[in-house]
């Protein structure tokens, strides 16, 4: 497996009565969520369009939305680009950091689903395929929520971040329909 | 100075008034020409396939699901160019307008149309979907001969050359 080197410290655990209740640090999660921009080998489309977030024209101060520089500081990983081979172990090593309870937004297409690089020899294809590495390197996320788009737009980052702190339920169903005659 | 400065930039504010805007709170922007998801018309649709072709990024796959094909759109990929919209020959794919896609899940991203098949009358394998056959029959006024219609693009080679071996040498291809 590729190798996640960070001389083989433990992760971070929670205490056990915040594991316990953990559904009741989310209800108390619900604003002031502090981001931390994690790109894993974007275009820079999305990565503009995290900044249009943060500029004064959509100013998600206002929700107490502040951007990090160190995922030490962050409750929140806005994940863009299909994650290149090159940039596994970093961004591994980044989400480790990050204490918990840990939140992650998959932008764009790329972030969900590896966009036009989701079968390359160069890139993993989207934080799916992340998840499994994750999990083999004894990295917990906590919750995870995915924002297609390509790029995505300021006003879908803001939808993200509302349906992941579980202040509005998501529009998109599974739809599974039949081709009738006609 | 101070209090100067400040009282230029309130004349200021005051005379731009507010630039951000009050998203949740009030309707996103979205122009006549925004693309956002796509929407496959399940009566419209014929199973072609003209539109995976041309999907860039392969958000639009087309397979075999036991006996039956079905069209699958994983929104997650998509990069809402809309070509497949362009290209639909049925029109059976319009782009709309929305965009606020975000999910726990990745199953909610996947839109499917399922499509009865039809079997190739000489190995049994389903090959084409029902809507399909019917249409090509249309589009060509009935003028194909019935024995080709139903049958695979495997089995249809191997009846060519048989057909063409009969004619040729004389002898029957069996």
């Amino acid at each position: 497996m590729l190798a996640v080197s960070d001389g083989g410290k433990p992760d971070l655990t929670m205490s056990e009565f915040a594991l316990n209740k953990l559904e009741e640090v989310f209800t108390k999660l619900k604003r002031s969520v502090w981001v931390f921009h994690l790109n894993t080998g974007s275009c820079n489309g999305c990565d503009i369009e995290v900044l249009d977030v943060l500029t004064p024209y959509f100013d998600v101060e206002r929700f107490g939305i502040k951007l990090v520089g160190s995922p030490r500081h962050a409750d929140l990983i806005l994940l863009t680009g299909p994650v290149t081979i090159k940039t596994i172990g970093k961004v591994v090593r980044a989400v480790k950091a990050m204490p918990r309870p840990r939140l992650v937004l998959a932008l764009g297409s790329c972030g969900v689903g590896g966009g036009i690089w989701f079968n390359t020899y160069a890139t993993l294809g989207g934080y799916p395929q992340l998840e499994k590495i994750l999990k083999d390197a004894g990295v917990e996320v906590d919750r995870v929520v995915y924002v297609p788009g390509c790029p995505v737009r300021p006003e879908a980052i803001i939808y993200g971040v509302a349906v992941l702190l579980g202040l509005l339920q998501p529009k998109s169903k599974h739809r599974r329909v039949s081709a009738v005659e006609g | 100075m101070r209090m100067v400065k400040f009282l230029k930039m309130l004349s200021i504010s005051v005379r731009e008034g507010t630039a951000t805007r009050k998203y949740p709170f009030e309707s996103p922007l979205v122009t006549p020409e925004f693309r956002g998801k796509i929407e496959v018309d399940p009566v419209k649709c014929v199973g072609c396939g003209a539109c995976t072709r041309i999907c860039p990024p392969k958000a639009l796959t087309i397979g075999n699901e036991g006996d039956e094909i079905v069209l699958k759109y994983f929104e997650g990929r998509c990069i809402f160019c809309g070509m497949c919209a362009y290209v639909c020959p049925q029109k059976a794919i319009t782009v709309s307008k929305e965009f606020e896609l975000a999910t726990w899940e990745l199953g909610d991203l996947y839109d499917e149309v399922v499509h009865t098949t039809v079997k190739c009358r000489i190995c049994g394998k389903p090959f084409t979907t029902v809507k399909f056959v019917k249409e090509v029959e249309k589009r060509i006024d009935n003028k194909v001969p019935e024995d080709l219609l139903t049958v695979c693009p495997e089995c249809r080679k191997k009846l060519t050359a048989r057909k063409i071996g009969s004619k040729v040498v004389g002898v029957s291809g069996e």
